[in-house]
């Protein structure tokens, strides 16, 4: 178990390393210039700030000129036009927590109400209560988060005045919760959907299998045939989607952070490829993959806890 | 013998979309004590909707529509969900088909054995591994204190099924039902299966209901057979009298189509296939794939004609207006050879 873990974290620096290259390179290439549209640089401001900057070497030498200072200084580079001449890295830590606090939420809140709704809807198979359930279902996962972050902001904040409009960021604790209320909802709509259809299939399928009989014919009631036989082993394959879920939600909270002024990665991200400002987004873009790819590492992992196939596996007995 | 079971004029439905499937019709039947019971049957006759019936594990779209399950002076067919409780497991068991998919592949096979005596409370947590120990020990698994924290994944077919048979034991049952236990393991598994059930039934004094479509399965392990043809039985003796005076063209065709060692003809087949049980024949179901059938066969259903105390057969031929008609001379020549058979080695 320890080598795999080591194994897959090296292959995760790997791939870091590709996106890194990949990222870097592709934002070069990119139409404009960041100095463009300041008419009144003369050429020789020009070349100082080129020569500040690297941007007069060679795309290779400034490459592995900011490669270098990521490994030896931590050093991710200088915002130039966002921030201007602040630390890339002292900008991304200072956004960092909010877009977790927000996706970290909408996932956890997502995960167990998917569960309850997949839930009631496979042991309530074909009823009103499904129909009613699964109808929502489509919707929320045909409708964009944006589209119900529009919604809510319009009906909860601006109507009714439930909660703030926008983030406040001087907001702390549960007055903070309370601002970021509609976008984890707005995220959260989605994945719940997702995670309800997803069990809802699978959980009914097992509730037809051999062992839930079994488990009933020895005597269990009907609820701890489907608590303890059922639901466990529908949590496999459900693995198999948290990863995308988590990425889609992270997808939706570029914008939905944009529509509640949320000063947080998503933001940050598209106003650094709006401004051509390729240090910021370049390290946004590292948050995004780190992220992603430690989520798959997790739920990788997590198999061999829920199914003992997958633990033990290298080591079949008898 | 008193019966430990009654079942009288079970009628069970299936709600589908093509209408109402007919899967059981008017089912009578008793268990003696300490006997074993064999239904037997092609798929689709209702043999295991009956014993399903009977546990209260219908699918949601399966209905009882009339008759009783006697058991311990109360009738199962009127019983809701929870009455069920004290029945599964604990009085009655099932052991069923596929020991491949009866177990839960991801938990261990010591809690799935001990799960439903600690939820019942009825043995202590402490001493329920000891007790999962004994029944493996006594279902003939080697090394039952290994295998007690292993998973299914780690166990062989038969394997499996003897720990399936260990669940069905946990609460100490008086009815074991095995529905075709034997019917997903190779032949050399089946016969140790088989023989394990015999034991268990001597010690433990079991009485089973068997439900097979294997005649030479039957053979070996039933004292009374009830023969099931499209939800109705159509003839129940002992195992002597079916296998030896069978009086029914369908358990005619039954045995006939079995295989043996002697036999040197070409192998019977039954021609064509079940009849549409969303919409039963009237008559006698067989009629149509029976060419000992008389024109009142495809009029009227025949009732049971009584051929000894313990012999019935739902058959016209046994009227007393019937044509004499003779059992197929391939099921005459077996039979002689079983019974010369039979003599010899009692001599």
């Amino acid at each position: 178990m320890r080598n795999y873990i080591l194994q897959r974290l090296l292959a995760t620096v790997v791939t870091l390393f590709i996106i890194l290259s990949i990222g870097f390179v592709v934002l070069r290439l990119m139409p404009g210039n960041i100095f463009e549209g300041y008419d009144e640089l003369t050429p020789e401001m020009l070349a100082a700030l080129e020569s500040k900057y690297n941007f007069d070497k060679p795309i290779i030498v400034q490459y592995f000129l900011y490669l270098k200072n990521i490994i030896l200084n931590w050093d991710w580079g200088l915002s130039i036009k966002l921030y201007p001449n602040m630390p890339v890295w002292d900008i991304v830590a200072q956004k960092i927590p909010v877009t977790l606090y927000v996706n970290v939420y909408s996932l956890c809140i997502s995960l167990p109400l998917g569960m309850l709704a997949g839930i009631v809807m496979a042991l309530k198979k074909n009823s009103g209560v499904d129909y009613l359930v699964s109808f929502l279902v489509v919707i929320f996962i045909s409708v964009p988060s944006f589209i119900f972050a529009t919604g809510l902001q319009y009906f909860c904040a601006y109507k009714w005045g439930w909660f703030p409009i926008i983030y406040d960021p001087s907001a702390a604790g549960m007055a903070k919760f309370i601002s970021l209320v509609l976008p984890i909802l707005a995220l959260a709509f989605s994945p719940i959907a997702r995670v309800a259809r997803y069990l809802r299939g699978e959980l009914a399928e097992t509730i037809g299998s051999d062992f839930m009989l079994l488990a009933r014919t020895k005597g269990l009631t009907e609820g701890q045939a489907t608590l303890r036989h059922g639901i466990r082993n529908s949590l496999v394959p459900l693995m198999n989607i948290i990863i995308p879920m988590f990425t889609t939600i992270m997808g939706g909270s570029l914008v939905v952070e944009r529509i509640f002024a949320i000063p947080g990665m998503g933001n940050l991200m598209i106003s650094g490829i709006n401004t051509s400002d390729h240090q910021v987004t370049l390290a946004t873009l590292m948050f995004y993959s780190v992220i992603s790819i430690l989520t798959i590492l997790i739920v990788d992992l997590s198999y061999g806890i829920v199914d003992p196939r997958i633990r033990m596996g290298g080591k079949q007995a008898v | 013998m008193e019966p430990i079971l009654q079942v009288k004029n079970l009628t069970v439905t299936f709600n589908a979309f093509a209408g109402k499937v007919q899967a059981v019709r008017d089912v009578s039947f008793d268990l003696n004590r300490h006997e074993t019971l064999a239904i037997v049957g092609e798929s689709g006759s209702g043999k295991s909707v009956t014993t399903k019936a009977i546990l209260g594990i219908l699918p949601k779209n399966g209905r009882i529509e009339s008759g009783e399950i006697l058991y311990q002076g109360e009738d199962m067919a009127k019983y809701k969900e929870e009455d069920f409780y004290k029945i599964r497991g604990k009085k009655i068991s099932l052991v069923f088909q596929d020991p491949l998919s009866a177990l839960n592949p991801i938990m261990k096979i010591g809690k799935q054995i001990t799960e439903a005596l600690i939820l019942s409370k009825s043995i202590e947590r402490s001493k329920a591994k000891q007790r999962a120990i004994e029944l493996m020990d006594a279902v003939g698994i080697p090394q039952p204190e290994i295998r007690f924290d292993q998973y299914p994944f780690q166990f062989s077919g038969g394997m499996r099924q003897r720990i399936v048979i260990a669940i069905a034991l946990a609460s100490n049952p008086e009815l074991l039902i095995c529905d075709e236990p034997t019917t997903a393991l190779d032949v050399t598994i089946q016969a140790k299966i088989l023989d394990l059930i015999n034991d268990i039934k001597k010690t433990r004094d079991l009485s089973i209901i068997f439900i097979t479509h294997d005649m030479g399965v039957v053979a070996n392990m039933a004292d009374r057979i009830c023969v099931m043809y499209a939800g109705k039985i159509v003839e129940v003796g002992t195992a002597d009298e079916i296998f030896y005076e069978p009086a029914h063209p369908y358990t005619w065709a039954l045995l006939s189509s079995m295989p043996d060692l002697d036999t040197k003809e070409k192998l019977f087949a039954i021609p064509g296939a079940p009849p549409n049980m969303l919409a039963p024949p009237k008559g006698d179901a067989f009629a149509s794939r029976n060419k000992y059938a008389l024109a009142i066969d495809f009029e009227e259903e025949p009732p049971f004609f009584k051929l000894s105390d313990t012999h019935y057969a739902a058959t016209w031929l046994l009227h007393p207006d019937a044509p004499k008609v003779e059992m197929p001379e391939i099921l005459a020549h077996r039979i002689k050879r079983m019974k010369e058979k039979e003599a010899e080695s009692n001599d």
